[in-house]
């Protein structure tokens, strides 16, 4: 699989949160009863997956997008945030530092970090990648029993996405939701309502995050060598100069006293 | 400025130092949550602002030693020395500040093992680890030269370390100029954060600059400071010079980011009036252009006032310009408030308490200031009980006081350990929280981390009806509660889980009919529950439903109560969309075994 993916049918949801609590129990976040929520879109370290509610009251997943250039594995100083061979964006403990930058950088506000413990980690979607490894599928699609999920190769949902919208053009907007924007994201929704509150709004552009820091950061040869360089030609030109008037200075006075 | 005053700004200093380690323990026993308010929407935040103020502010190392060396302008040695040392602190705040920040800091050296070049914060931390190491060697000199270190060993690492100066100072230079400009870009790949009026893709250029601006500056005040401190090595005349250069830098820093915000078209909404607006505004005139208009006049530049109260503008501008970026603007993604926590504020503070005591302690014994001062003396003008009980010894005195000041701090600070980790362990457990608006509350009244939809509303209509007045209303769930509750749990008023509920304001009724004398008012025979008057004896408009209760018509079962939350839309739904598994128990309970299959529906 070159690049795993879900497509989400944001008009079959009925909001059950039967995805949550499989999430919950597949990646052992504790009691799936327990919702230790900090914030009002029910995301946290415990908490990979949540349902929210858009604007209008229709029931909307929201977890890692799974970016296909992930402003988070560009962001980690550490490389703890890294993309597996299937395109699944994976989180390595034993390497972070806690710098917290991936969810700074995040564009939709996904990782979670665990503030209520002495030795941190932190918490998001994988995707279920360990299932995955067993040939079994995300325990959210799994269980989901009204097909809302549907997992696979990337092009291959976005080939159904895109018929699904065909086929009944007055259910659903005619955008598949992270198709584009900030690179692309392995997450994708068909809805009948906007989705600006989940963060694709416009404001994050189709350019990929990365881009935004690499256009600097692969300048650093050029500002490196071109610093050194420009320091050591003032230091000798200035020094050189320096040394010719003092040695005009010293001449004229030689001639001076000679007269 | 007088040795008793001295003394009390240092003792103030330690006081800070002291207090920010009892907040040390704090963030280190029980995590960042406890020790700061950072939360899942604002994930970074003073501690952050304050490391870039700490960066900027030591800018002024790597530019005197451009000035002293690249460009040879010898006339600048004498504050040399202390602009590395500023810078030298300046990166050591940093580093220090870090580690409180980091969740793991026992994993900071994981940038060396771990390559990540696509990584601003890598890069970061590379160049803080060459620049600091590169800062210690040209500071080092200085140290070396100290009588303490006149053996052989030392004097040939010191004869070394004079060999590598230029080397040293050309890799100081090319690094700060890393370093500068890449705190800047951390920031450009979250345009979703940084406010408008403060993003912009030069961020690396602005930083750069500004840092060299802010770092001259900061060198103006220093002297300053020092000579109302040791009473010497001002350097008046050169500190002028730095005032009359600045306008280059400054300038340049103004010019870029006015011109690319208005290149991109964001300049109007510096207009449009909002507090945002009256910063962006205060940066660029109050403390950028007029502070350029200031210096240009020699005549303002040359008298002590201008050019002090130039280079506090210029520092103040700066340092706004980091901590709005970094903090105050930053847009809320997820509406979560972040205020910084007493803990993280006393942390924030007492690395530099430490840093400028540090500092008093390298000038008081190292040739920082041109030539060493002399040994302190030992007759300390002004009141001093301390002094007069171990006179001989000013060492010990020195150490009894400020063990004397630590046991007071930690004493003081004590409360607040003991209240923090409590309160703040698991922060993100919250009794009431707003969830579907005002009217429906996620409340985990019990605090057991189960949480509930709560009809506010709905309660406060029919307890209002019931009571009589919106007061008692509030006063029957609020006024119940436990210490540090923010509402009662709800088994207070739905005691018993499968009835309906007694839900009467016993006191309430007690005191209005007259207290102890007015129990016969409705316990006429016995004083038992069964034998009091019904409700409506007195409220004739009350009237019990079906299946209620004459004693409580106000509480339904917790059982009910919940189920009323799901049911009825559950079984219409049921209906309408023919999906009878809709109304199974086992759709919401879910431990259920799927052979205990029950339906709600009749």
């Amino acid at each position: 699989m070159r690049q795993a993916a879900i497509l989400v049918d944001v008009t079959r949801c009925t909001g059950c949160n039967k995805c949550v609590d499989a999430c919950v129990n597949a990646n052992q976040l504790g009691d799936p009863k327990h919702i230790p929520q900090q914030e009002p879109d029910g995301l946290s370290v415990h908490r990979w997956l949540a349902i929210t509610e858009s604007p209008e009251g229709s029931f909307v997943r929201k977890s890692c997008r799974h970016c296909l250039s992930a402003a988070c594995v560009s962001a980690c100083p550490v490389g703890a945030m890294y993309r597996s061979p299937e395109g699944i964006v994976l989180y390595d403990q034993d390497k972070c530092m806690g710098c917290r930058y991936c969810m700074m950088a995040c564009p939709f506000g996904i990782p979670r970090y665990e503030w209520d413990s002495a030795t941190p980690v932190v918490g998001k979607c994988f995707l279920c990648s360990e299932r995955l490894a067993e040939g079994k599928l995300p325990a959210c699609v799994e269980t989901c029993p009204e097909d809302v999920l549907t997992f696979g190769e990337r092009s291959d949902l976005l080939a159904i996405a895109h018929e699904r919208i065909a086929q009944s053009p007055e259910k659903y907007l005619p955008t598949v939701f992270g198709e584009f924007e900030a690179g692309g994201t392995a997450l994708l929704y068909i809805s009948n309502v906007p989705l600006d509150f989940l963060g694709f709004n416009g404001a994050t552009g189709d350019e990929p995050y990365p881009e935004l820091t690499w256009n600097w950061l692969e300048k650093f040869p050029v500002v490196t060598l071109g610093t050194a360089a420009l320091m050591t030609g003032l230091f000798w030109i200035i020094g050189r100069r320096m040394q010719a008037d003092a040695g005009r200075k010293q001449h004229t006075n030689q001639s001076s006293e000679v007269k | 400025m007088n040795d008793t005053l001295r003394t009390w700004i240092k003792d103030g200093l330690w006081a800070i130092v002291f207090a920010a380690a009892v907040a040390a323990v704090i963030r280190f026993g029980a995590g960042l949550g406890a020790g700061s308010g950072l939360n899942d929407a604002t994930p970074w935040g003073l501690w952050i602002a304050f490391k870039l103020g700490f960066v900027a502010l030591a800018g002024g190392g790597f530019t005197l030693a451009a000035v002293v060396y690249v460009f040879h302008l010898e006339r600048f040695r004498p504050i040399l020395r202390r602009a590395i040392l500023m810078a030298l602190l300046g990166y050591g705040s940093f580093i220090v500040s870090l580690i409180f920040d980091l969740g793991l800091p026992w994993h900071i050296y994981m940038p060396i093992i771990s390559w990540q070049h696509h990584s601003v914060m890598f890069e970061i931390a590379w160049c803080v680890m060459l620049y600091f190491s590169v800062l210690v060697l040209e500071f080092s000199p200085a140290i070396l030269e100290h009588p303490l270190f006149k053996h052989r060993f030392f004097q040939i690492i010191l004869h070394g370390l004079h060999k590598a100066t230029l080397p040293l100072v050309i890799l100081g230079i090319v690094l700060s100029t890393l370093h500068q400009s890449s705190l800047g870009s951390l920031f450009l790949i979250m345009p979703h954060r940084v406010h408008p009026l403060w993003y912009s893709p030069w961020l690396p250029y602005l930083f750069f600059t500004s840092a060299i601006a802010a770092g001259m500056m900061a060198l103006v005040v220093e002297g300053f400071l020092v000579e109302r401190w040791f009473k010497r090595g001002m350097h008046f005349d050169l500190l002028e010079r730095l005032g009359a250069w600045v306008p280059l830098p400054l300038g340049l820093y103004l010019l870029l980011r006015l011109s690319d915000l208005f290149l991109r078209g964001v300049l109007p909404s510096a207009l449009d009036g909002s507090w945002q607006s009256v910063l962006f505004l205060t940066e660029i005139l109050v403390c950028g252009i007029l502070p350029i208009g200031l210096l240009a006049v020699k005549k303002v530049r040359e008298s002590r006032e201008g050019l002090l109260t130039s280079a506090i503008l210029i520092i103040m501008g700066i340092l706004s310009q980091r901590m709005s970026l970094s903090m105050f603007t930053m847009r809320q993604s997820t509406g979560l408030d972040y205020s910084p926590s007493l803990a993280e504020t006393l942390i924030a503070f007492g690395i530099p308490a430490a840093a400028i005591l540090v500092y008093l302690f390298f000038a008081e014994n190292l040739t920082l200031l041109g030539e060493r001062l002399p040994e302190p003396q030992n007759a300390r003008a002004g009141f001093d009980p301390l002094k007069k009980i171990i006179q001989d010894t000013p060492g010990r005195a020195v150490a009894a006081r400020r063990s004397g000041l630590a046991t007071f701090v930690v004493a003081l600070m004590l409360p607040a350990l003991l209240y923090y980790p409590a309160s703040a362990k698991n922060p993100s457990i919250n009794p009431v929280q707003p969830a579907l608006g005002w009217e429906t509350l996620r409340i985990d009244g019990n605090q057991t981390g189960y949480i509930v939809a709560f009809p506010h509303a709905e309660h406060q209509e029919r307890l209002t009806e019931g009571l009589g007045s919106k007061e008692s209303a509030c006063a029957a769930c609020h006024h119940l509660n436990y210490p540090d509750d923010e509402a009662t749990s709800c088994s207070q008023c739905h005691t018993d889980y499968y009835r309906p509920a007694f839900i009467f304001g016993h006191t309430l009724h007690q005191q209005s009919l007259g207290g102890n004398v007015s129990c016969t008012e409705c316990h006429t025979t016995e004083h038992v529950r069964q034998s009091a008057a019904i409700c409506q004896d007195c409220h004739e408009t009350m009237t019990a439903q079906e299946g209620e209760s004459v004693f409580n018509p106000f509480a339904s079962s917790y059982k009910d109560a919940m189920h009323g939350r799901c049911l009825n839309c559950h079984e219409q739904k049921a209906v309408e969309l023919d999906k009878p598994e809709l109304a199974l128990c086992s759709t919401c309970h879910t431990y259920y075994e799927s052979n205990q299959l029950q339906t709600s529906l009749p």
